[in-house]
């Protein structure tokens, strides 16, 4: 079957979201305020005009050439039909000629006996994509999320050094991840170094996180942090936070964004 | 013996640490003269801790009265320095160990950890020989408690020492404990062998200084601060990230 892949419109925007929501209601959601407000590096593919197909990338500000894998879906009578695999690969060619170093995507291991999953997995393994951690019950209790990360650029190597910081980190409120249930995070800010009272990144911080997470009724608490920030460590250990794993080169080359989760007592 | 340097970042700049060679310099060039003159020696006699002007005790005096109360002698004088080497001597002392001991309080604690262990230092030289008449100056009493503080909190850094026999000198790389050890162990050894009533090196006030840094540190450290430090205590030192290595700690 021939089809075109044309830059993403907002005349496409109503057959896009159907498709989506054919997979996925919640992410059609999510995908219908995404892309209303900003269609830039996504991609449809057309079949007689029609869209069929949709993928693009997102890049992540503060990184040096780091993207999301964004919305990537086929309609469920294209699947099968090298639809997904050429839109894929149109948009990490895009991707990479734009600059970006590394590519991510997440995607989730929920199975509605569709093997959407193993088909999604499959598809970007085969485009280049490797596993690199697995949030436990991300989602929902059994719903994990996994992110696969490919380098664009296999022509870095890894520096030699790789300066710590050592900023005041400070939390200034939690918020529920969007398409979750009962999963959160922390939204936190560095502050210039008091002279006086707390200056560094506490466990107190952390707790107060936590307990407000808790009153909230949350089921479970999500942290990331830059590699190279080595006064998180120990509160975060204390605080009863575990490691999960880290996304290789996330910020800059040498600088990994590394993930902790904290499961709420129940 | 002297440290050249130690291998233990800071997390924070160490304002006071600064502050206090900077004070210290600035009161040696414009009320000491920069040991020029007479106001090298009248400066000693002002503002030096004199043992007799604060036990109220009689003997032999080698100054004119002085107009500074003697309780505020026991601050003034660690300000005050005999000879360029003296305060150069101490103001290395002050670089290599002050920044950590400050980064482990606080500026504002360390500012009078720092004070309140020179006042410790005066005294101890004084209850040593409280007929003294010779002025003390010198910051070494406060310093010798930045570093008996720098020992409870980082024993096992290494500290870069230079070691002189006469033109020649070494350097070696040596645990703090050993370093700081050793300059106790002398301190305590020359106290005994040495009269105090000759003058010279106040090593009763060394010795003090330390030893109230030692106990003075348990009360002025600041927990979250050294929660943070990568060199603190004796455990060996390894990169913070390195706690996720144990399974516990892992998803």
């Amino acid at each position: 079957m021939s089809f075109d892949i044309v830059p993403f419109e907002q005349s496409h925007l109503g057959d896009v979201i159907d498709l989506i929501t054919l997979h996925d209601e919640d992410d059609g959601e999510a995908a219908e305020y995404d892309l209303k407000g900003d269609v830039e590096d996504h991609w449809v593919a057309l079949v007689d005009g029609s869209p069929v197909g949709i993928s693009g990338y997102r890049k992540v500000p503060s990184t040096d050439g780091t993207a999301y894998l964004s919305w990537t879906y086929v309609h469920p009578n294209h699947t099968n039909q090298g639809i997904g695999r050429s839109i894929l690969n149109y948009v990490i060619g895009e991707s990479r000629s734009s600059g970006s170093n590394k590519m991510f995507v997440k995607v989730s291991n929920y199975d509605d006996g569709s093997n959407v999953y193993q088909f999604g997995m499959k598809l970007y393994e085969s485009a280049g994509f490797r596993e690199e951690l697995t949030n436990l019950d991300f989602y929902d209790v059994g719903e994990d999320q996994i992110i696969l990360g490919m380098e664009l650029d296999t022509s870095r190597s890894d520096p030699t050094e790789v300066k710590d910081e050592r900023p005041t980190i400070r939390f200034d409120g939690i918020f529920n991840i969007a398409e979750t249930e009962g999963a959160y995070t922390f939204s936190w800010n560095v502050q210039k170094n008091p002279l006086f009272g707390p200056r560094s990144f506490t466990v107190q911080d952390l707790y107060t996180g936590l307990r407000a997470v808790n009153e909230d009724g949350g089921r479970i608490v999500f942290l990331t942090f830059p590699s190279n920030l080595p006064l998180v460590h120990k509160p975060l250990q204390e605080a009863g936070f575990k490691y999960v794993g880290s996304l290789k080169n996330y910020f800059e080359l040498g600088i990994d964004e590394m993930h902790f989760v904290h499961r709420m007592e129940t | 013996m002297i440290p050249i340097r130690d291998e233990n970042p800071n997390n924070e700049t160490p304002f006071i640490t600064y502050g206090l060679l900077g004070l210290n310099v600035l009161v040696w060039i414009f009320v000491q003269g920069a040991g020029f003159g007479t106001s090298l020696e009248s400066s000693i006699c002002e503002y030096g801790f004199i043992s007799q002007d604060l036990f109220g005790t009689s003997g032999a005096a080698v100054c004119p009265p002085s107009s500074t109360p003697p309780a505020l002698s026991l601050f003034s004088s660690m300000f005050m320095h005999g000879g360029w080497m003296h305060l150069l001597g101490n103001m290395l002392f002050l670089w290599v160990f002050g920044d950590n001991v400050e980064d482990s309080m606080g500026h504002l604690r360390f500012l009078v950890f720092y004070l309140i262990g020179g006042v410790i230092a005066a005294l101890s030289q004084g209850f040593a020989d409280p007929q003294s008449g010779i002025p003390m100056v010198g910051a070494s009493g406060a310093i010798g408690c930045v570093m008996g503080g720098y020992l409870m909190l980082y024993p096992k850094v290494k500290v870069t020492i230079a070691v002189f026999f006469f033109i020649l000198f070494w350097t070696f790389r040596v645990p703090a404990y050993l370093m700081l050890g050793y300059w106790i162990g002398v301190q305590l050894l020359s106290g005994l062998a040495t009269s105090t009533a000759g003058g010279g090196v106040a090593f009763w006030a060394h010795f003090g200084g330390f030893v109230g840094g030692c106990i003075l540190v348990y009360f002025f450290k600041d927990k979250e601060l050294l929660a943070n430090h990568r060199y603190y205590g004796w455990s060996d030192t390894r990169a913070e990230e390195s706690i996720w290595d144990d399974p516990r700690n892992r998803q």
